[in-house]
């Protein structure tokens, strides 16, 4: 009894000492109207408990998506699954998603999925987002993005002393793991395209410098270290080549890197600010912020023609653009009348939306890549946290960090 | 008893998955670790000491004391008031000419970060061209923007901003 003590106070200790260490939390701020009713009943379990409950993973997945409305209770679609030990550490998991009522008259259910998968206990909890991307794809017609990851910096400042940590976590903030700790500003990550590496700004010479870091190896390169500016690094969408934004000129001007010779191509020329470029899904255009015309406003650079056209006019400080992987609307941060928000513009139709219409500032707007949220940065009384909101603003989430503050956020491409 | 150790397995076991689901990562994430904390030995700017420049500088002590600049909302306009201590440490650097200053351009926290990385730039750069105009040496100047990553005042005021927005001369050892 007293060994099991001593277990139970070691084990308590590991809890407590693990608490301080919490990933990144979801919290629905806003939300859900229009949402389709979803009951997700507890997986059976034989056997071994396994450590992940791939009911409450699948559920809370789903219910942050904002387009469902999760339960365990009675509803026309029901997930129900089972998870069997089938030996050490391995288990076989299995689910099926069923329509009760498909039609009139007819009351026959319908199994709209029955999936099984053997997985080590390692593997749970990427499996569980593997079923809500199907849950997902298979309801609403639109791939899901529960298996995608988030790159952000933290920021802890103790005493004196600050520490910058590049992280990488998986898309709902667990999993938490460092790319980079520095104890000079780290900013701007972005992922190339096919999820494999993230390109970032470090000031760890005391002065701005773009590297290239490999994710699963964490392997780096340095790319770019002129005098001056090197900042705001944007992937094409081959992977072969760099935006970036470089003042060796003696202003913010926009080149394009070849990584595999080096060879930088001017895109601006003038001396004006010119900054965070960011490609179309098609890799014809960039999109940039250039305060020309006075103040901060969204411009797109034909790569063909390399013209230039203002895209924005609404509010007097438009930055930081994206495009939807549809390629027919940006998001950016927009200020209008003080506070700082995440808007969308329709390139067709001209049509502007503010997307968070919250009492504080917003920052780095990064879109999914489905392109069903937004993520970015915002403050929760004062402390620095992370943001997700729909691009049809429908709902709201908050990610409070564990420790210290986060910022800088990029949404992970789909991972293959 | 059965019942009572059956709840310590349950919680023993809630436990350990909740340590597993947080453990550090796999051997690639801890050499990338490694190998970030080798580099982050390094040290932080702001070499030299400022006030044993301002004592063997002598003359205006005050004017040539006064290091950091503040700037307005979105702009990059020296401060009339400020003029007269950036001229000083002109001079101070005309007289010596092996003597070098680091210009830290930095913004307050509210908009794009790389939009305040150049803003930040900008700033820096308009004190760099005013002692340049003086006579200073541009090989004597090096320019440096944090942007909004190093904030003077950590608040989310007016009056945190003013302080934000701001470059700080550093009087560097090379």
């Amino acid at each position: 009894m007293r060994q099991l003590t001593s277990i139970l106070a070691m084990s308590f200790f590991m809890l407590f000492s693990h608490a301080a260490f919490a990933m990144l939390s979801m919290e629905l701020t806003r939300g859900v109207s229009g949402a389709m009713p979803l009951s997700i009943k507890p997986f059976t379990i034989q056997g071994q408990m396994p450590s992940q409950d791939i009911a409450a993973i699948i559920s809370h997945d789903l219910k942050n998506s904002g387009r469902f409305k999760v339960s365990t209770g009675s509803a026309d679609d029901v997930v129900m699954g089972a998870v069997q030990e089938v030996g050490m550490n391995r288990y076989q998991v299995s689910f099926q998603l069923i329509e009760r009522f498909k039609g009139k008259g007819t009351s026959q259910p319908t199994v709209l999925l029955n999936h099984k998968y053997v997985v080590s206990g390692e593997a749970l909890r990427s499996l569980a987002h593997h079923i809500s991307d199907a849950i997902y794809q298979q309801m609403t017609g639109v791939r899901g993005i529960f298996s995608t990851r988030l790159a952000y910096v933290v920021v802890q400042r103790t005493g004196g002393a600050t520490k910058y940590v590049l992280e990488v976590a998986d898309q709902d903030g667990y999993n938490p793991r460092p790319m980079l700790v520095s104890t000079d500003p780290i900013m701007s990550p972005a992922w190339s395209h096919d999820g494999k590496r993230i390109a970032y700004v470090s000031f760890e010479n005391q002065h701005a410098a773009v590297y290239v870091e490999e994710v699963a190896t964490g392997v780096r390169h340095l790319v770019s270290d002129f005098r001056g500016i090197n900042g705001a690094p944007a992937w094409s969408p081959d992977g072969r080549k760099l935006a970036l934004v470089l003042s060796k000129s003696g202003s913010p001007n926009i080149y394009v890197m070849d990584l595999a010779s080096r060879q930088l191509t001017q895109l601006t020329h003038d001396d004006y600010i010119n900054t965070e470029p960011s490609w179309s899904p098609d890799g014809k255009n960039l999109v940039f912020t250039s305060n020309r015309s006075g103040n901060p406003q969204i411009y797109q650079l034909s790569m063909a023609s390399k013209a230039v056209t203002r895209l924005t006019y609404e509010g007097k400080y438009n930055a930081r653009a994206s495009y939807t992987p549809d390629g027919n609307h940006i998001t950016m941060l927009n200020q209008e009348s003080g506070l700082y928000n995440i808007g969308i513009l329709d390139l067709d139709t001209g049509i502007f939306r503010v997307l968070t219409n919250s009492t504080t500032d917003n920052e780095s707007p990064s879109i999914a890549p489905n392109g069903s949220m937004v993520l970015f940065g915002t403050l929760d009384n004062g402390r620095s946290v992370l943001g997700m909101v729909a691009t049809d603003g429908s709902v709201q989430i908050r990610l409070p960090a564990r420790q210290g503050e986060v910022q800088d956020p990029a949404w992970s491409p789909f991972m293959v | 008893m059965q019942l009572k150790h059956f709840k310590y397995t349950l919680l023993i076991s809630s436990i350990l998955a909740l340590s597993a689901c947080s453990a550090p990562g796999h051997k690639g994430q801890d050499e990338a670790a490694a190998a970030a904390d080798a580099i982050s030995g390094a040290q932080t700017s702001g070499v030299g000491d400022s006030s044993n420049f301002g004592d063997q500088a002598g003359g205006p002590g005050q004017s040539l004391a006064k290091r950091t600049y503040y700037f307005d909302y979105d702009n990059s306009q020296i401060h009339d008031q400020d003029k007269p201590a950036i001229s000083a440490n002109a001079d101070y650097l005309i007289a010596h000419a092996t003597a070098r200053i680091i210009l830290e351009g930095h913004t307050d926290p509210r908009g794009s970060r790389e939009y305040n990385v150049a803003l930040g730039e900008r700033r820096a750069n308009a004190v760099a061209d005013f002692m340049k105009e003086k006579g200073v040496s541009p090989e004597q100047i090096r320019v440096v923007s944090y942007g909004a990553q190093r904030l003077a005042a950590p608040g989310r005021t007016e009056s945190d901003y003013r302080l934000d927005r701001r470059v700080v001369l550093v009087y560097s050892k090379k």
